[in-house]
């Protein structure tokens, strides 16, 4: 037993030495990550490595699997490892915060990736969730329409999402509907977001209005799945525009046949290389607030004021359906099953 | 034919009320009548305030009660109305299925997963036997699915509640696992004609019509047939006046709702596009915005009064639907397998016996509750031309709250087919009713949920009154 305990401290010693030797080379990047189990996160890893790596910096990573106390030993250890930069993806936002103070006391640099955590010293960075019921709203305006019979296919009720997106939405919308130009002619939660009961309420919505809509918000993919279907019984499909957002293949398909009018889609590798850019950037000096993109946020629960990145959900329509092909995300059979020859540039 | 053994003439009955001897003559289900006459309002009141907010041209001004909407219902209708048939035959034997939902999305998923994956690549898309595959893929897959149900419950012992509780978690794993969360479609051409998503996906004025009489033509047979049987064992008999009345009321329901189906014009886009497809000429009119038909002005087609016009008739999963309905209906009061069910449920130790094999009777129900699944899983389906693993979440809920408005009693033993399926259509009328008017959806769960409760209380104190 001894002499395994003088193995594991000898390997442990070993691994600093190495760690050192990297630091003496490049900076060190580490992630903490809350969990991974979901599959998302070996995109966001992929990601940040490519970059990590690519400025000739080290990355090293541990996994809290879905444990505060997991989480609070592993960034001590990364502390003692002497990192330059810790992404930390937090398990438990509240429960973090004594560890990102030691992170702090180190003199390290903290950032929180996706899940946000209230220090004013770290810098967050993640998707603008508000921000995609906006686009959502913003490309109906650009590309679909900018006035008549809008109907509103709203997700769960029990989902703050739901009523987050309508939030943003309704901003956008705002200055039409003030005017007289959009008229809100029906607006329904959907149970579950589930594409079959989108798919009921659209089709009482048009059943009320005469099939006099002229566009329609449906708040994700799913529940526009079952929207153009209802439109489809009525050979409205393609005429009336329908938003959406996850960039589901199957709502990217309807994006290129014409059925859908946008799917917003948040990147993960985006976001993964943008936090690794970013990190890179600290690890070698540059101050928070001198980082691209950077802004104010103090929209978190206890209102602290921190530097952020926002980063803008890709809105996918006709025009840029590429995005997703070239990145990978679906292939172009997949995207283009269907479509009429010469109709979407994507697809040629 | 003798007359002392018409009912209405047995002087036993002779101080009774008109109204009573009426019931008695006819032997006209009151519940039911009281379901019927509870829908009816219910229609009446949502075409009523849905012309107050804007008028239209339902009976009484509102939207409701257009051909158009009574259409839809029926449509929206059929998938919970499907799966409440074979509800029916489980809490009458005293048994439940919580797995129907989880059930359906697995089947829906993966008769997806098969069709667009598997047989869409290796026979070619639009293949004609894409269809026949899957729909039997479906079929099978639903029997074995309620055959491990009902094996747990019938020869392993364990309660069905468990059992398809169990189910309800692990099915709906299955059908997020098999497609990772992803959206399976399209779906077959074919195979999507069953959803009945549009006008397309029905038969037309003319099937319908022949159907309609067809109906009537086996209604009357059935109630002649009837006589004939109660004249042979020496049962009493209705009086002809009763029976002519049945055969009556029975005709014009038939052709009535017919009728109805029958005026749904196509939209006129779709019409439109009809037209283009099969070359045929759209005629030159006048326009005239309140019109059905379409017609050429100038270069432009528009609505108008006169014109190209096509009419929708039954559509195809409400044909199902309803056949469906007569199957079971059948089964449950015409066979031995449905009379040992009835029995088992009202009486389960004497039925066992009496010599029934309950176990393998569980489990033939519980099979036969698979296979209506499955018949839903498709219409579903194929009515969304897609499928996700969140298609069918919840409809155990609305199943067996359609079962129980429908007057089958949980304690067992008692339960109509027809009840269950009149029940999920005042289930979904009240769903599609107030999303017609735009309600907020909290109320609408509200009204919903109290409605289940009120319908139950009700039953049981007419059951008290009638004992």
């Amino acid at each position: 037993m001894k002499k395994f305990a003088t193995a594991i401290l000898a390997g442990v010693a070993m691994s600093l030495s190495l760690a050192n030797v990297a630091h003496a080379e490049g900076k060190t990047i580490a992630v903490s990550w809350k969990t991974f189990q979901e599959e998302r996160w070996k995109t966001d890893e992929a990601a940040i490595k490519a970059v990590v790596e690519a400025a000739g910096d080290k990355y090293i990573s541990t996994d809290a699997q879905g444990s505060a106390q997991k989480q609070a030993a592993d960034i001590e250890g990364l502390i003692a490892q002497n990192v330059d930069v810790i992404l930390v993806v937090a398990f438990d936002n509240n429960a973090i915060l004594p560890s990102i103070q030691k992170i702090n006391d180190a003199g390290l640099k903290a950032i929180a990736y996706d899940v946000q955590f209230e220090d004013p010293n770290a810098l967050y960075i993640t998707f603008d969730n508000v921000g995609v019921g906006r686009l959502m709203a913003k490309t109906m305006l650009e590309k679909g329409k900018t006035e008549g019979n809008f109907a509103f296919i709203k997700g769960d009720k029990g989902d703050p999402n739901a009523t987050f997106l309508f939030n943003g939405i309704m901003e956008v919308l705002k200055e039409n509907i003030d005017a007289g130009k959009i008229k809100n002619v029906c607006e329904t939660f959907t149970d579950g977001w589930k594409p079959d009961a989108a798919q009921k309420n659209m089709e009482q919505c048009l059943t009320a209005n005469n099939n006099d809509i002229d566009a329609v918000i449906s708040e994700n993919d799913g529940m526009a799945g079952g929207v153009v279907a209802a439109l489809d019984a009525q050979g409205l499909a393609g005429s009336v525009p329908v938003t959406g957002q996850d960039g589901d293949k199957a709502a990217l398909n309807r994006v290129a046949l014409g059925t859908q009018l946008v799917s917003v889609w948040k990147d993960s590798r985006v976001l993964g290389k943008m936090a690794g850019e970013a990190a890179v950037a600290l690890a070698n000096g540059t101050a928070i607030d001198a980082l691209p993109g950077v802004g104010k946020f103090s929209d978190g629960a206890k209102g602290v004021e921190m530097n952020a990145i926002l980063i803008a959900p890709n809105p996918i329509t006709k025009d840029n359906l590429n995005d997703v092909i070239d990145g990978g995300w679906i292939s172009k059979a997949e995207a283009c099953a269907g479509v009429a020859a010469g109709s979407v540039a994507a697809c040629n | 034919m003798s007359s002392a053994t018409e009912t209405s003439q047995n002087p036993a009955m002779a101080d009774e009320g008109p109204i009573t001897r009426f019931f008695r003559a006819t032997e006209i289900d009151t519940r039911m009548l009281g379901m019927v006459a509870a829908l009816l309002v219910i229609w009446a009141g949502f075409d009523i305030y849905s012309g107050m907010l804007r008028p239209n041209e339902g009976l009484f001004g509102g939207s409701f009660l257009t051909p158009r909407n009574l259409w839809t219902l029926t449509v929206q209708t059929s998938s919970i109305a499907i799966m409440s048939t074979g509800m029916v035959l489980l809490i009458v034997m005293r048994q439940l299925d919580l797995s129907v939902g989880s059930m359906l999305s697995t089947i829906a998923v993966a008769t997806g997963v098969l069709q667009v994956f598997w047989l869409g690549p290796s026979l070619g898309v639009g293949n004609e036997w894409i269809w026949i595959i899957a729909v039997l893929f479906a079929l099978v897959l639903g029997a074995l699915i309620g055959a491990f149900n009902g094996f747990l419950t019938a020869y392993a012992g364990i309660p069905a509640f468990i059992v398809t509780l169990g189910g309800l978690i692990a099915y709906s794993g299955i059908a997020w696992a098999l497609i990772r969360g992803e959206t399976v479609a399209p779906m077959d051409k074919t195979f999507k004609l069953i959803g009945g998503n549009g006008p397309l996906a029905s038969i037309g004025p003319f099937w319908s019509w022949m159907l309609a009489f067809a109906a009537c033509a086996l209604l009357v047979m059935g109630l002649i047939n009837g006589r004939r049987q109660r004249q042979r064992v020496n049962f009493p008999q209705r009086p002809i006046w009763a029976e002519t009345f049945l055969a009556a009321c029975g005709g014009i329901a038939i052709l009535g709702i017919t009728a109805v189906v029958n005026s749904y014009p196509w939209p006129p886009k779709v019409i439109e596009t009809y037209a283009k497809e099969n070359g045929i000429v759209i005629p030159a009119g006048i326009e005239d915005r309140a019109g059905n038909a379409i017609c050429m002005a100038g270069e432009a087609v528009v609505r108008c009064a006169n014109g190209l016009v096509y009419y929708t008739g039954y559509a195809i999963p409400v044909l199902i639907c309803l056949a469906v309905g007569f199957v079971m209906s059948f089964v449950a009061s015409r066979t031995r397998f449905g009379r040992y069910v009835y029995a088992a449920g009202g009486n389960p130790e004497a039925a066992e016996l009496s010599g029934i094999n309950t176990r393998w009777l569980t489990m033939k129900v519980f099979m036969l509750m698979g296979v209506l699944v499955a018949i839903s899983a498709i219409v579903t389906s194929a009515r969304l031309d897609a499928a996700t693993n969140s298609l069918g979440q919840f409809n155990e809920l609305y199943v067996i709250a359609a079962v129980v408005i429908g007057g089958t009693a949980l304690a067992g033993g008692v339960g109509t087919i027809y009840g269950a399926m009149l029940g999920a259509l005042l289930m979904q009328s009240l769903q599609s009713g107030m999303t017609l008017l735009n309600f907020e959806s909290a109320y609408k769960d509200m009204v919903v949920g109290a409605v289940l409760v009120t319908a139950v209380f009700v039953d049981q104190v007419y059951r008290r009154r009638v004992k």
